[in-house]
Formats: structure tokens, sequence, C-alpha cells
């Protein structure tokens, strides 16, 4: 009996180990250990066998059954990663194909440069304003020193919706409908469509700019310079040279127009600037006190600056774009490249 | 304006490189735009002398020249002109020589004969558009110089750009002035040294201004016996730098002059004036004159012409009048130089749609006393020139004196304003260097009398300025404001727009931006009514179809959707946000809008390899919609409306409360095919105006349920007709309280559910905040709904 009880655990072990999948294994444990079971089979031949010697059969039994059990379950650990395995390279994916993205769209290119230009002055605590596209001359020119018969009226070529009313030529009137509302101080940002009767290859008659008016007490040209280099430095990057010159803008005085080192180039020479190494990219001044006189503003208390960008050039620039035609034509290989 | 380095350098000493004073200049205000060498691709072109003129022999055209150019032997050069004689000098191109469009000499022959060079017309050196001959040199220059440097082909030339504030840069001199006051030079202004004769100018012509307002001062000079014939070479070479054709010497002197002083000068044939005179007066009514141009113009009263005793002569300030042009006939010319109201010639020249230089130097302002010297040095290059008899005595009217301004300069103002602080020595001298004249000064400030020939400057921040840019806006400080807001807000929903926009981008839409012209016709061809047709319209259109601004976003979205159709685009999923405008009633200014407007065609996601394709309908558009209405916090109803641009049966109205905010629809198939369009398009516009000022609540916490909800499925069959959004308002207002969810799950129609017949299915929650619902009261719920369901829509439990 004893000889049939160890037989009985070596060829168990031998058979277990060989079991190939969960299958043979759940077959091997019936086999030896269920209720139908070769151990169950000696448990139950005990009741042969003399009362001496049970107990320690039975204890050889019950050890017996105690490996198997081991064994199995042992078994079973590999077997079951084995499967796991087996189950994942049956479910591994070509990590080469495109993931399911959510759609997205592209905002407009001239937007997302608006955005990042207010973005910048807000930070510096400039608060947006707005204004109507159609305006009186009043805003557009006459409150701006720009009387009528001036000759910087030839340089807006102006889009009349009847005498006295027209398409707003820049963002300015802004400046002043701003001002007629309040005290300084004042911090606005005015992003907008302006129109000029001009169309070819470098104009478009709708196009869009953003305005700059700071003014409070002790507002200087040297705050004005400050500003912009940290705008053109955050914007275009630190590495680009600004230079202030000379220039004329009947609202402002003195007047500045601000060129950046060319963003093609870096300065070299090359077709986009003409060779100067420079880009023109706005115009600035400090406020002309003729400019406060209409908003009512004391003219000695306070003293203030005032700017406006081209957006479509700066856009045009950053992303090299190559005619301002491309900007409104709305081709969406166009618009879905930015 | 192109300005002549080697002409400038007459006027002052310039003792830099051009790109350098180019430089300055710019930092200046003065912006040289370009710089150009015109000269710059001629090299080995000398001096020649032909010695002799002999036939070709088996050329009839062609002649054999003997020229020396100061070497031991002559070149023999074969030669198509026949305006020179021996004797003659000549620029001769030798072997190897360069010549302008990178055209070189080479050694060649010519009809059997050698030809060692060539001998050169104006043109092929790039000066002007004189072919006729070869270009005979003045005078005897030595043989075998460089032609180059004398006939100033060495030339650099500086294209400015002058702001409309500086009318003064406009001249030679003008521009000597200002690189005088930056290198600390002197200005030569050329001396004059006529010889009047002994007529007094009073005795043979008159100057009478009848209207001062619009000609301050007016000066006339009467030369004699002037000898019509063309302009010495030097003269021609100005000019033709500038950018301008030599006429004749009395035409030309004038121009010269202009180009030298910034000051117009006109001459008319003084024979040709009625009773020899002048009038300076406005024009009469419906006068008529023939400009110098030829054009036949017709005159209003506020423009100022010069007349003689009987007719307008010219349009003062603008263009002569061709009856008294100056002509190779002419013998006496009357000389005019004048200043005129910089506003009335601005006027007139739009008026008449005449811009002249003239015309352009007048209206921003000439210097009144520079019209004296201008009409000096004019009659004595007359003098010179032309050998005229000047008559003795200016004929000057100056009824109404222009001012001198006089202007005061406060240190500390000056330092303020521009941040630095620059000594007052510096800021005076500034002024002092630009011809400024001091006239008083104390502890704190100067008076100083602005140069006649600077009407710009009138505050003290122009003086500010000068001082500023002549110590150079690139040596101020920098610094950055304190900023502070007002504490007023100007444009309170431009966050919210910003806001709207990235959302709409992040969900899948793409972005464009319109002109926002538009025309009746396309408002026609959108077919929306005849109220979109009240457009504000411009009185100078850049052509027909840019003729309005529009009314509505859909004709620009269709003409958009046509255009990439047109360029083999599909699929479109876009959106813009921007103004609408409507004209109001004795209003200056329509009434603008903001408006979103959404196209959607072809597929509903781009193409994937593991996704099926959808083409989009009309619950993409709504549900697009929808989820701008979310994003405000608003509700709307959809209406079904009858509205132009869209197919009856899927166009709808967007109503919140009592207000229409836009309408949404797929587009009629009439107006796809005015369009081009050959796909199903659905497009939307909403007025953005009420949603943004419609106020937003923030979300308000509601306590999260502590028993568990109770789930019931609800599905009837109804007519097909009844709409669905009914159908759940039925069923939440008969659901009781505890009626949390209604969710719409499955539409169904076709087998087994009856013709005409449709199969909603409905998911419901019941939920209390207070206990468990137990099913009883669950069931009691859904058989109110039914019954309500029954007698209301006759329907049919499935
Ligand atoms: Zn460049």
């Amino acid at each position: 009996m004893k000889e049939q009880i160890e037989a009985l655990r070596s060829t168990a072990l031998e058979e277990v180990a060989k079991t190939s999948d969960l299958r043979a294994l759940e077959d091997a444990r019936v086999k030896y250990l269920g209720r139908k079971g070769k151990i169950t089979e000696i448990l139950r031949g005990l009741s042969q066998v003399s009362p001496e010697e049970r107990p320690v059969l039975g204890q050889a039994a019950n050890k017996v059954r105690d490996a198997i059990s081991d064994a199995i379950d042992a078994r079973k650990e590999v077997l079951d990663a084995e499967a796991e395995q087996q189950k994942a390279a049956s479910e591994a994916v070509d990590l080469t194909l495109p993931g399911r993205r959510p759609r997205k769209g592209h905002m407009h290119v001239i937007n997302q440069v608006t955005d990042d230009i207010l973005e910048i002055f807000f930070e510096l605590g400039f608060q947006v304003a707005a204004g109507p596209d159609v305006e009186t001359e009043y805003y557009n020119f006459e409150s701006l020193n720009i009387p009528a018969d001036h000759p910087a009226r030839d340089s807006h070529d102006t889009f009349f919706v009847k005498p006295g009313v027209v398409l707003r030529t820049h963002t300015s009137p802004v400046q002043m409908r701003v001002m007629e509302k309040t005290q300084p101080p004042v911090a606005v940002v005015v992003p907008g469509r302006v129109y000029r009767v001009d169309y070819d290859a470098s104009h478009s008659p709708m196009f869009n700019q953003v305005e700059g008016l700071l003014v409070d007490e002790g507002v200087t040209f040297a705050d004005l310079k400050g500003t912009l280099m940290m705008f053109v430095h955050r914007f275009f990057g630190k590495d680009t040279q600004v230079r202030f010159r000379p220039s004329f803008f009947p609202f402002t005085e003195p007047s500045a127009e601000v060129d950046i080192s060319c963003t093609v180039c870096q300065g070299k020479g090359c077709r986009v600037c003409k060779n100067s190494g420079w880009l023109e990219i706005l115009g600035c001044g400090m406020v002309n006190p003729k400019v406060y006189e209409y908003a009512g503003y004391d003219t000695e208390k306070y003293t203030g600056y005032a700017f406006g960008l081209g957006v479509d050039r700066i856009a045009m620039l950053r992303h090299a774009i190559s005619s301002i035609g491309h900007l409104y034509e709305n081709d969406m290989r166009f618009v879905e490249q930015f | 304006m192109r300005v002549s380095l080697n002409w400038l350098k007459e006027y002052v000493d310039i003792d830099i490189s051009a790109e350098e004073l180019a430089h300055q200049l710019t930092m200046l205000g003065l912006e040289i735009e370009a710089i150009e060498r015109p000269g710059a691709e001629i090299s080995d072109v000398y001096v020649g002398k032909i010695l002799s003129i002999d036939p070709h022999p088996d050329a009839d055209k062609l002649v054999v020249c003997k020229t020396d150019i100061g070497k031991a032997e002559p070149l023999q050069i074969v030669c198509g002109a026949k305006n020179m004689k021996p004797g003659d000098y000549v620029p001769t191109a030798v072997v190897g020589a360069k010549l302008p469009g990178g055209f070189e000499i080479g050694r060649r022959k010519m009809r059997g004969i050698e030809s060692q060079g060539m001998m050169c017309s104006a043109r092929e050196l790039g000066m002007g558009e004189d072919h006729t001959g070869l270009l005979i040199l003045e005078g005897e220059p030595p043989l075998g110089a460089d032609a180059k440097t004398l006939l100033g082909l060495d030339d650099v030339i500086f294209e400015v750009s002058i702001t409309p504030n500086r009318g003064d840069w406009a001249c030679m001199i003008g521009v000597a002035r200002e690189v005088a006051a930056l290198f600390g030079k002197t200005v030569r202004i050329p001396a004059i040294t006529m010889t009047e004769s002994t007529t007094p100018a009073s005795s043979l012509s008159s100057v009478t201004i009848v209207d001062p307002d619009l000609c301050p001062r007016y000066i006339g000079r009467v030369l004699k016996n002037v000898t019509i014939k063309p302009s010495p070479e030097w003269m021609c070479r100005c000019l033709i730098a500038a950018g301008q054709r030599p006429i004749n010497n009395i035409v030309d002197i004038t121009n010269y002059v202009l180009l030298e002083t910034g000051h117009p000068l006109h001459a008319f044939d003084y024979d040709k004036l009625g009773e020899n005179r002048i009038v300076v007066r406005r024009a009469k009514p419906g006068e008529i004159m023939t400009t110098l141009d030829g054009e036949k113009r017709t005159l209003a009263e506020d423009m100022l012409v010069i007349a003689d005793a009987k007719e307008p002569q010219a349009v003062a300030g603008i263009m002569g009048g061709g009856d008294s042009e100056v002509d190779e006939n002419t013998k006496n010319v009357f000389l005019e130089s004048a200043y005129f109201t910089p506003a009335s010639i601005r006027r007139t020249s739009r008026q008449l749609g005449l811009a002249t230089e003239a015309s352009q130097r007048f209206q921003r302002g000439a210097d009144p006393e520079m019209a004296v010297y201008a009409i000096n040095r004019a009659a004595d290059l007359m003098q010179k020139l032309g050998g005229a008899e000047i008559a003795q005595g200016l004929l000057d009217e100056y009824p109404n004196r222009i001012p001198v301004r006089e202007v005061r300069l406060r240190y500390a103002r000056c330092n303020l304003l521009i941040g630095t602080d620059i000594p007052e020595e510096t800021q005076r001298d500034a002024l002092l260097r630009l011809g400024f004249e001091r006239v008083k000064s104390d502890d704190e400030s100067a008076t100083f009398k602005a140069p006649t020939w600077r009407p710009d400057v009138s505050m003290e921040v122009d003086l500010i300025e000068e001082v500023a840019r002549l110590y150079g806006y690139d040596n101020l400080r920098v610094s950055l404001p304190q900023v502070r807001q007002s504490e007023m807000v100007f444009a309170p929903y431009e966050a919210k727009v910003r806001q709207l926009r990235r959302q709409l981008v992040d969900q899948g839409l793409t972005e464009i931006y319109q002109w926002t012209f538009s025309c009746p016709e396309d408002v026609q061809r959108t077919g929306l009514d005849a109220s979109y047709m009240n457009m504000v319209t411009l009185q100078n259109p850049l052509s027909e179809k840019q003729a309005t601004l529009r009314s509505s976003m859909i004709p620009g979205l269709m003409n958009n959707a046509s255009y990439n159709v047109n360029h083999g685009v599909a699929d479109m999923a876009v959106f813009e946000i921007g103004p609408v405008y409507r004209p109001v009633d004795g209003a200056d200014q329509p009434e603008q809008r903001l408006c979103l407007g959404m196209l959607l065609m072809g597929r509903t996601e781009e193409k994937h390899w593991s996704s099926p394709q959808r083409s989009v309908d009309f619950y993409d558009l709504k549900g697009r919609v929808e989820a701008v209405l979310d994003f405000f916090g608003q509700d709307a109803v959809f209406n079904g409306v009858k509205f132009g641009p869209f197919q009856h049966g899927q166009s709808a109205v967007i109503v919140t409360g009592n207000q229409t905010i836009g309408y949404l629809g797929k587009i009629a198939p009439p107006v796809l095919k005015a369009f081009d369009i050959a796909q199903t398009v659905y497009v939307a516009e909403l007025y953005l105006d009420p949603l943004l000022s419609g106020g937003q609540q923030a979300n308000q916490f509601q306590e999260i349920p502590a028993f568990p909800p109770s789930l019931r499925d609800l599905a009837v069959v109804v007519n097909a007709s009844v709409p669905v959004a009914d159908l759940m308002k039925a069923v939440y207002d008969n659901g009781g309280k505890n009626l949390k969810q209604v969710n719409l799950f499955d539409i169904y129609t076709g087998e087994p559910v009856p013709k005409g017949k449709k199969s909603v299915a409905l998911s419901l929650m019941f939920q209390s905040g207070e206990r468990t619902l137990t099913d009883e009261e669950t069931q009691k719920a859904m058989d109110k709904i039914v019954r309500k369901l029954q007698t209301a829509f006759e329907a049919e439990l499935r």
C-alpha cells in the first residue's frame, strides 16, 4: 500500500508537469484529487488496512494529496501566464496605424495673430475696446487732428458711405470713442477691420489692425519704446533688433515708425526687406495735445502714447505668406495650414 | 522723390558713404527707400574725339570712323549714326567695356571691316531715351578721361519717401538743410548775379490779387527777348536724375528751380496774356479752360485761377493753360512765383482729379520767402542760359502776410514727454541747427521763431519732436510704464467672443475671414427676401461685386463654398464671426450686428481607416447650433419657417424667449444651382448680440442624490408627423415631480411599424432626494404618462 501511494505521487506529479493547458490540468486534478479520484480511492481503501497502519498510511496519502494540489496550483500559475501571453499576442495592434483624433478645426491666421498680440498687451495691463466699422469723418479724421483738406487724408484712400460717413481707414477712431467716455487713466488695445480703396498684390481693401492707447500722468516716449520693444521681443523672439524712426501721424507728436530686423534674412538683406535688412511693422507716437483737446483732457496733466499694428503684415511675416490675397480668399487649402 | 547725390553735394559737403548717409537720414525721418546707382554696370567708356568719318565700302548705312581716345593709335570704329562730324567728342566704349543690361563690347567685324569699340548714344549709357544719334559731349573734355565721371554716371540716386508734414524736404536745398543740421555743416545757396534792365517791370505788366484768402502772395517778373533752346547738359543731367524729361531752357529752368528750392514757378508767354497782365481770382461759374495736358476743364467757383485781363490762363498752383504756354516762338516771358493757400490747392486738385509736382508742394505748404529767391534764381538762369533781359523789380503783391510762428519750449516739459534727460544746451542747439531762431529765453524755457519753410511747427510738442529727432530716437531711454486701467469696461463681450471662437475650433469647425463687402445680386442669388436688399451702399466701391456691405453672412458663405468646390474641396465645416450691417433711417451710422455663420457640407469626419463615412445632415448643423446655445447658457426653440435660402421642411427659425436669434437649414436646390454647387449644403446664421447680452448666471450646485434612481423605458408608436419635442414635453409635464430625466434613444420607421407611423423610444429616470422610490410609485407615474400620450397623440404602446 505504501508503495502504491508513493508510485501515485510520482505519476501524478509527472502528469501535472506535463499538462500543456488549463483544460488538461483540470482533467489531472479531477483524475487525482476529484471525488472519484485516485487519492479518494486510496483513502477509501484505508478501511481495509489494519488499524495500526491506518494513521501512518492516511498521513502519507494526505501528504501526497497536498503535494499534488500544490503542484497543480503551481502549474496553473505557469499556464495562466502562458495563456495571458498568448491572448496578448493575439490582441497585438499595428502601432503604426494613425490614432482616432478628435476632429479639430483651424482658427483663421488673422485671428490667431491678433489673439497672440492681444495676449501680450493684456499681460501688460491693457484692456480691450472696440468701435464700429462704419465711422463718421469726425471720429475717423477730424478729432484725430486730420481736418478736411489735410494732405494726410491722401494716404487714407477712403471708402465713403455718404458725405461725412466713411468705412474707418484705421482703428484710431476708437481712441476718441474711448477717451470721450472716461478721464484717464486709459489703457486699451483695439483689434479690428479697417478699409482702404486699395487693391493689388500687396494691398487688400479690408485688412486688420490692432490699436493701442495709454494715457495717464507721466507716460513718456521712453515708456512707448519700452512697451513696443517688449512686444517685439515677445512676439518675434528676443534676438530681434528694433529701431524707432521719426515719422508723421497727425494724431501723435512726436511720431515714429518701428522697424524690426528682417525675419527672413536676419538683417543681411533680401527681397522681402528690399535689401535694407529692416521691416516696418507699426506706427506710433505720443498722443498729440490737439487730440486731447477734442477728448476734453487736460493737456498739461496727461501724456500718453498710441500705436497701430498691421496684423496682416505681421501674419505674413510670421508665417512666410507670400501674398496678402491669400488671407481673405479662404481657400481651405490655405486656411487649414494654420 | 529722387535725390541725386552729386547734385546734393553742390549745396552741402558730404564726407560719408552713400549707405551711411542714407541710414542717417532715414533715422532722422527722411526715409531713403532705395539706393540706385544708374551707372553701376558701366565700365571702360572714355572720352573720344572723332578724327575722320569715311563711308563703309560694303554698307550704305554704316560709316568707318577713326576715333582718338588719347592712346598712341586711334580706334577704328564702324558706326551707324549720322549726327556726328569730325572733331566731335563722344563717349567711346572700348573692347571689353560693359554697358547697362549686361552688354559687353567685343572685337568684331561689321560687313568685313573690323570695329574696335562703340561710340554711344544717350540711351546706350542708360541716360534717358534719346537714341537718335551719338551723345555729343559739350566743350573739349580731356581725351581718354573716364566718360562715366564726366557724365555723372557715377552718381547715386536716393529714392526718398517724404511724410506729408515735411513738404520742405521735397527739394535739394531742403535735404541739404537736414544734412547740414545733422552734421553741423552749412548749406550753400547759389548766389544770384543777374543784371536788371532799366525798364521797370511795373511799366510792362501788373498783378492784381482779387482773392487774397486763397493767394496771400503773388510775385511776377517780366523777361524780354529770351532765346528758346535746349538746356545745357549739366541741367539735363540733373533733371534726368530727378526722373524728368528736358524740354527747353525756359521750361527746364522752372522745373530745375522747383527741384532745387521746392518752390513751384510758372512761365507764361508774356505776349499771349490779355493786356499783358495778371489777375488772381476765383473762377467764374462754368468757366472753361484747356490745361497744358490738353484737357478741357470746367472750373468751379471755389477754384482759384490765374487770369489775364479776360480769361483764366492757369489753374492756380496746379497747371498752366495751353493758351499762354511757352513754345519755340516765345520771345517774352512772364514768370510767376506765388504762395497759395494749401487747403484750396488740395480741394481743387481733388475736384479736378489733377495732381502735379506743383500742387503736391503747394498743398503741403510752400515757403512764402523762398518764393522771392526762387523767382530771382530762375530769372538769373534765364539770363545766363537764354539771354533774357530782366525788367527791373519784382511785381510783389503780398496782401495777406503769412504769420511767423513763435513757439515756446520748456526744457523740463521736453524731458518729461520723452522720458530722457537732454541738457538744455543740447535742446537749444538742436533747434538752432535746424534753422529756428531764438527770440527770447528764461531759466526754464526759450521761445523760437520757426523757419518760414516749416509751416508744420506750431506747438511745443513740434519743437520737442525736433529735439528728439536730432538727438536720435535710438538714443532715447527705454522704460516700462506702470499701466493703470480705467475702471470702465469698453468692450464687455470681446473676451466671450474670443472664447466662442476657440470653442468652435476645438469642436472641429474651421474659421474663415471674409471681406464684409457684398452686392444686391448676391443677396438675390441666395434667395434672401427684400429686407436684406436694404444695404449700406458705398459711394466709391472697388467694383459692382463689392458695392455694398453685407446684410447677411449667407451669401458670403455660399460664395466661399462655391469657390472651394470649384477648387476640388468636397468637405467643409466652417464658421465666421463678424458683423452684418443694416442702414438705420435718419442715422449716419448703420446698425452693426455681430453674427455667427456656419456652413457644413460633405462628410462629417475626415477619412479614417477605421471609421465609416457619413454625410452631414440637418442634425449635424442643429447640434452645432445647440452647442453654441449651451455655450451661452441659453435655451431656444427651432420652429419650422419659410426662409428663402432654405429648402422647405429643413428650414428653422431659432427663437429664444420671443426673440428671433437666427436661422438654420438646408440650402434649397435653386440656390445651390445659382452658386454652381452640386452637393448638399447646410447653413446657419445666428445673431450673437442678444446671446452675449443675455446675461449668464453661474451654475448653481445641486445636491448629489443619496437615493438610487428608478429607470424605465417607454416605446410608443405615433403618427410620423408628431413632433418628438411635443411628445417629450408631454412626458415631462405628466411625469410628476420625481421624473428627473427623459432621453430619446431611438426613432424607428418601417416593418413592423405601420406605414405613416413611427416608433419613439424613451428612457425615463425617476429619482427622489428624500427616499428610495417604490415600484408602485414609479409605475403609477408611468401609467399617467401613457394615458396622456394615448389621448393626446393616439399613441400605442409597443
Ligand atoms: Zn531681409
